[in-house]
């Protein structure tokens, strides 16, 4: 039976708790301050020692920072950005698609309508004319991550919220004299929560993604911060003298998305029979 | 003194995609007084879960009047309908599904005291424990969930929600059809004792008539929207007037040998009409062995004949 | 324990089943049944939603789920030991020997191919030549107007209408064993009297004997010449259907029949219940299945299995009390 806590899915978990550690006590855990620079030092490979500075275990960047900080204070922007954005498309998706599922008729004519037009619009064409018109900022980006998201949670809350309406229990809810809101946050919700926290985790890595990607054209989180993204676009001028400072990003991005899209899978698998037997 | 449930030329029509609309329910009047248990029998799409639906404000009626303990729910506003379901309750056929998987059994059965604002807390937990052990559970099943329980538990459950209000009518839609043998003779036993000790009208929908016949002090046989049907229990089923009742007491098998194979077998031919097209006239004379030409014209009288209400121009003939 | 209970004829019956035994990893779900179905007769196999009657059933086709494993046992078809027969001759059997017909009708069949050439598929019969057959099969199933039914769909037919399509595409291979799993379960109870009175022609007429699965205690008594009541994957009561509905046996079946109301008891009276709920394959016991629910059982019932014993008037029970049952 998949679904059950195996090791691989135990092992999975532990390394997501990992990269969660590392993006909390970033600040505790980072040997040196990632936006220090040192032009004496930069460039250096991984595992260069000074016997000024101490040990730069993934070595420096162009501008002699340490990478190994600005990976591990990268990987917090990524996570925020990755939690946050995904928490608001699924927020406000979940609701419009609560609303058209229980209401029909055209309250959900006209909130299909804009989910198909939304997206009907290149995601990325979306963020770049939001970032080009509001300027770059880490609320930006959030909002433009959201906004271009919700569309997925809406479909699936949308069908998910139609089916239950019909069965009984919510039938029994409305002769309980309980009203929609109730009726939606208590017998509805609950039970549309499983699919869409499958959806969530393959946004959640996705969003990532997103964001390094917005980052890698600029458009994200701003310099001197770092992102795994900026981090990667930062040296792509530099791969062929310092291959590290791409690499060791890129890993630590395709190691997290991953792991999210392993337990996404995880996750269906668990909710899936429980959707068959409701 | 007004009937608990009063029901007079109730029509639910419901509209079809492509074509005229699906007549559900027609012209249909019946009324159950407190303490009385009405059964309302008929085949599949026969409407009788329609009529079942509309008592308790599920569906909105085309035409016709539904009064709850005097109230007219027929066209009422959301509050009135809250109210009247204050009063009037239902269980479902399926147990599986009428229970939220994702909620205990005590906040299941406290949701209508807890919502409209009856009871709570402490209070709320002493009345799901005495309505629990009412319907022959514990009360420490209040915190388990609906996946713990058999079928036969998981409707006694729902009994007890539906009790919670301490309703005048009890709306039962099949109640027994998703239970086996065994546990069914459990529920019926507690339905006749919870009804006869609340003294509630009960609305009884089954296809079965045996157990129609077990719980219900009158019955009414519905074919194809109508109601082709209804008197006390025993006239019914010792002089059915009309011939689908009669038909439809001849097909029952009876689990007793010796006296389903003495049984005369007049089996009804061909199929049920489409309820979005109606045969003119009687709608059961494409079916009827009694037909006569005035069947096929004129659409029979809703008449009284001795106890017996029928429907049918040769009631009573012979 | 491996005497199969003969229908009494000499003749080699239709179907004979000896000592089945079917496992769902490692536990067993049915428990050696047996039972014959002689040539034109109708038996049945009764019993409450996990009794494993419908498993049984599928045994005989051995179209059973791929979990479930057919631990003991043998099938006769015809005299024939079909349990080791290969896959490939085993699909030649099937339609031809013996065919089964299914609850939901509708879902049993094709939506997107005629009820006509779904019935000819069955056969096995050529294109040209078998039109007339299946139309001749359809008429004979009680399908009026054939020559226009066999070009609809399933989505034109009623239940009761497709119910019959199922038994002709099962009888036109001319099979000699019937598998009827609740073939009226799904359908209003007039036209159920039509279906009955359909499969009791046939089997008089064909001579096909039919297995019928059914929990329903009326379509027994309508129906079925023997009859064997399951109860947790063991056969509880066999016998002729007089005699067990008359005098039961077993304290299960007697309960069961008490449980059930009737046209002819008295309304409102309290029914028969049998206490708690049938036992999950892991709850088995060594004794008899039904000893915690049953109001007869001692200790030797909950330490020993009783084995099926011959009773006066002809059936066999499986109860150390099978004398005190009333």
């Amino acid at each position: 039976m998949s679904g059950r806590l195996t090791p691989g899915i135990a092992a999975i978990l532990g390394l997501l708790a990992i990269y969660l550690l590392a993006a909390i006590f970033a600040p505790w855990i980072a040997p040196h301050d990632p936006l220090r620079q040192v032009l004496l030092l930069r460039l250096r490979p991984p595992l260069t020692s000074s016997p000024a500075a101490g040990l730069f275990l993934l070595g420096t960047d162009d501008v002699g920072r340490d990478l190994f900080s600005r990976v591990l204070e990268g990987a917090r922007a990524s996570l925020i950005v990755g939690a946050l954005s995904v928490s608001v498309s699924l927020l406000s998706g979940t609701i419009f698609g609560l609303l058209a599922g229980w209401f029909r008729g055209w309250t959900a004519v006209f909130i299909l309508r804009v989910v198909d037009i939304v997206l009907s619009v290149p995601a990325i064409l979306l963020a770049v004319l939001t970032v080009a018109v509001l300027g770059p900022s880490f609320t930006n980006l959030i909002l433009v991550l959201g906004l271009t998201r919700w569309p997925r949670y809406t479909r699936v809350a949308y069908a998910q919220t139609l089916q239950i309406a019909t069965l009984p229990y919510i039938r029994a809810a409305e002769m309980a004299g309980a009203r929609a809101p109730r009726i939606l946050l208590r017998h509805v919700l609950p039970n549309i929560a499983g699919p869409l926290m499958v959806v969530a985790t393959t946004e959640f890595g996705l969003m990532i993604l997103f964001e390094a990607g917005l980052s890698f054209l600029g458009l994200g989180i701003q310099p001197p911060s770092p992102s795994w993204g900026s981090i990667m676009s930062e040296g792509q001028n530099y791969v062929a003298r310092a291959w590290w400072m791409t690499v060791f990003p890129g890993i630590c991005l395709f190691g997290v998305v991953l792991c999210v899209n392993l337990l996404g899978d995880w996750l269906r698998d668990r909710v899936d029979p429980r959707a068959q037997s409701r | 003194m007004t009937p608990v449930l009063a029901v007079e030329n109730l029509v639910v029509h419901f509209p079809a995609r492509h074509g005229p609309p699906v007549r559900a329910v027609d012209e249909v009047s019946f009324a159950i007084a407190a303490h009385e248990t009405l059964g309302l029998v008929g085949e599949s799409g026969c409407g009788k879960s329609t009529v079942s639906n509309a008592v308790v404000g599920l569906v909105v009626p085309t035409g016709g009047s539904v009064r709850v303990a005097g109230v007219e729910i027929a066209g009422a506003d959301g509050r009135t309908l809250r109210e009247m379901r204050a009063k009037a309750q239902m269980v479902f056929q399926d147990p599986a599904t009428s229970l939220n998987p994702r909620m205990t059994v005590g906040a299941a059965i406290g949701e209508p005291l807890l919502v409209r604002g009856i009871a709570r807390g402490a209070a709320l937990r002493e009345r799901v424990a005495s309505l629990l052990t009412e319907v022959g559970l514990r009360p420490e099943h209040a915190t388990r969930y609906p996946h713990q329980f058999s079928g036969g538990q998981r409707q006694r459950i729902v009994i007890a929600r539906a009790l919670a209000l301490r309703p005048a009518l009890l709306v039962c839609d099949e109640p027994v059809s998703a239970l086996d043998v065994s546990v069914r003779a459990q529920i019926l036993n507690l339905l006749v004792e919870l009804q006869a000790s609340h003294a509630m009208a009960c609305l009884f929908v089954s296809h079965d008539l045996a157990v129609v016949r077990h719980v219900c002090d009158r019955v009414a046989v519905m074919y194809l929207g109508h109601l082709a049907e209804l008197a006390p229990r025993d006239a019914l089923y010792t002089t059915p007037r009309h011939p689908y009742t009669r038909a439809l007491l001849a097909a029952v098998p009876e689990p007793d040998p010796a006296l389903q194979r003495a049984k005369l077998r007049v089996p009804l031919q061909g199929e049920i009409p489409s309820p979005a097209a109606p045969p003119p006239g009687c709608v059961f004379h494409t079916r009827c062995p009694i037909a006569v030409e005035r069947c096929r014209r004129e659409v029979p009288e809703w008449r009284c004949l001795g106890e017996t209400m029928v429907a049918c121009h040769r009631a009573g003939e012979t | 324990m491996t005497s199969v209970p003969m229908s009494g004829s000499a003749i080699t019956p239709a179907l004979a089943v000896d000592d089945l035994t079917l496992a769902i990893g490692g536990v067993s779900v049915v428990d050696a049944v047996g039972f014959s179905i002689a040539p034109g007769e109708v038996m049945a196999l009764v019993g409450e939603s996990g009794c494993g009657k419908s498993l049984t059933a599928q045994a005989m086709l051995r179209l059973l789920p791929r979990q479930v494993k057919q631990a003991a046992g043998r099938v006769l078809l015809g005299g024939e030991d079909i349990t080791a027969l290969p896959e490939r001759r085993m699909r030649r059997l099937r339609g031809r020997r013996i065919s089964m017909i299914f609850q939901e009708p509708q879902a049993a069949l094709d939506p997107l191919s005629p009820v006509g050439a779904q019935v000819r598929e069955a056969s096995g019969l050529a294109r040209a030549a078998s039109r007339d057959a299946v139309r001749r099969m359809l008429a004979e199933v009680g399908i009026a107007d054939p020559e226009r039914r066999i070009d609809q769909y399933p989505f034109e037919l009623s239940g009761g209408m497709c119910q019959r399509v199922m038994i002709a595409s099962a009888l036109i291979g001319g099979p000699a064993v019937l598998v009827a799993d609740e073939p009226t379960t799904a359908l209003d109870v007039t036209i159920q009297a039509q279906i009955l009175d359909l499969l009791r022609r046939l089997a008089a007429e064909r001579g096909t004997a039919i297995l019928l699965i059914t929990h329903d205690m009326g379509v027994v008594a309508d129906i079925a010449e023997r009859v064997a009541v399951m109860y947790a994957g063991r056969i509880a009561e066999i016998g002729t259907t007089e005699a067990v509905f008359a005098a039961p046996r077993h304290p299960y079946t007697s309960l069961l029949l008490a449980a059930i109301p009737r046209l002819s008891d008295a309304p409102k009276s309290r029914l028969a219940v049998i206490e708690g709920s049938v036992p999950t394959p892991p709850e088995y016991g060594v004794g008899c299945r039904f000893a915690g629910r049953c109001p007869l059982a001692d200790a030797r019932c909950v330490a020993e299995q009783p084995p099926l014993r011959a009773m006066e008037g002809g059936h066999l029970s499986a109860c150390w009390h099978a004398e005190r049952v009333a």
